[in-house]
């Protein structure tokens, strides 16, 4: 069968009768959510940001007005980490209202896609990534600092330092440590996006291609 | 955007295109409900672009640009029912459009054949179909005339393939 034959099957093909059911159909579908996949992660990021908020902001009072005032320095760990969350975030969110521009050329709209996709996906391996050795040395800062100071008896008993607070021991656990989380999140988000990225790079090189 | 007259004004235009974006649906998807979804993802789209459109592009070329899009670029997981083209369980009704015998036939060998192309060739031979000029496609899919010429030569000699394996077992084992 040749094109043109499919031309004039095609011309003859009619679209149904216009009613008052497919108006109305219509008229809902204006108030519905997007199912597109960015879209629904867009709305994921969001909830996330609200448990995360729902989860800190207990901790933060918790540890502001409990245990005698001593342990205030991690309700603003909580402050810190909650603000670099955001921040992550709304980068995150800002990546991706960048991907969609359906009203493009269908090929500038899929190498758009594609490069903030792949943008998107090295800033979130980037940023679990670094969140590691972030906390660590949060931690470490706020450990230390609770640390009895030089002049006290205590400090002269456990002298040498603690097997427990020395920088070294932090050290040691936290170069494996960051490597294996590197590759776990590395591995995640290419099952999460990796086919998607393929799937699109095909379709740009197919354009491409004469 | 809550403006009932510009509700109205978008519910007419979607009224009128509707045959396309039915089009649409039935060639980027094999099941009703995968067809039903796309439909309303792509009147979604439309609405979300309408207060931006300005007249810059034909009213046409801006349909087809947001349609194919979202099409193409959705990427949605279609549960396959039947894993080879089965003519006798090809739907070819829209809503409650029964066709004569003869032209149910012909309407199966139609999507059939389309169903095997890829989403770009689909694009193009949607474009080519509704008798776009190549400037037109050039203008909704991003590439040289040059380029869809010779795309166009090629998904013309596929096709005639795919048609003839259909019809006569050719190439079949």
């Amino acid at each position: 069968m040749e094109l043109e034959s499919l031309k004039y099957i095609w011309h003859s093909l009619e679209a149904p009768p216009v009613s008052e059911q497919d108006r109305r159909a219509i008229l809902a579908t204006l108030g519905r959510r997007s199912q597109a996949p960015v879209a629904r992660m867009r709305r994921n990021l969001i909830g996330e940001g609200i448990l995360l908020l729902a989860a800190y902001t207990p901790a933060f009072f918790c540890f502001l007005l409990g245990f005698d005032g001593r342990l205030t320095v991690l309700s603003w760990l909580f402050v810190g980490m909650a603000a670099i969350f955001f921040a992550y975030y709304y980068r995150k969110y800002q990546l991706l209202n960048e991907m969609q521009c359906p009203t493009w050329p269908i090929k500038s709209n899929l190498a758009r896609q594609v490069d903030t996709l792949k943008k998107y996906t090295r800033f979130y391996l980037f940023a679990g990534t670094a969140m590691v050795p972030l906390m660590y040395f949060l931690s470490y800062v706020i450990i230390r600092s609770k640390l009895p100071n030089a002049t006290s008896a205590l400090y002269q008993r456990l002298h040498p330092t603690p097997w427990w607070a020395s920088p070294f021991f932090w050290l040691i656990l936290l170069i494996p440590m960051t490597f294996c989380i590197y590759f776990v999140n590395a591995w995640y988000i290419n099952r999460q996006y990796g086919r998607h990225i393929k799937k699109l790079q095909e379709l740009l090189r197919e354009l491409d291609s004469e | 955007m809550q403006d009932p007259a510009i509700q109205e004004a978008f519910i007419r235009l979607v009224s009128e295109h509707r045959g396309m974006l039915y089009k649409v649906c039935r060639l980027y998807c094999f099941s009703a409900s995968d067809r039903q979804d796309l439909f309303q993802e792509i009147v979604y789209q439309l609405w979300r672009s309408y207060p931006s459109f300005r007249g810059e592009a034909r009213i046409s070329t801006w349909l087809y640009r947001i349609a194919l899009n979202t099409a193409i670029s959705g990427l949605r997981k279609q549960r396959r029912l039947i894993t080879s083209v089965d003519p006798g369980r090809l739907p070819t009704e829209w809503h409650d459009i029964q066709y004569p015998a003869e032209k149910e036939e012909q309407l199966q060998l139609l999507y059939a054949a389309i169903d095997k192309l890829t989403e770009v060739e689909k694009a193009l031979t949607m474009l080519y179909l509704e008798d776009k000029s190549y400037q037109e496609m050039e203008d909704i899919l991003g590439i040289s005339q040059n380029n869809l010429r010779v795309k166009m030569n090629r998904i013309r000699d596929k096709l005639r393939k795919i048609t003839k394996a259909d019809t006569y077992g050719i190439g079949k084992s």
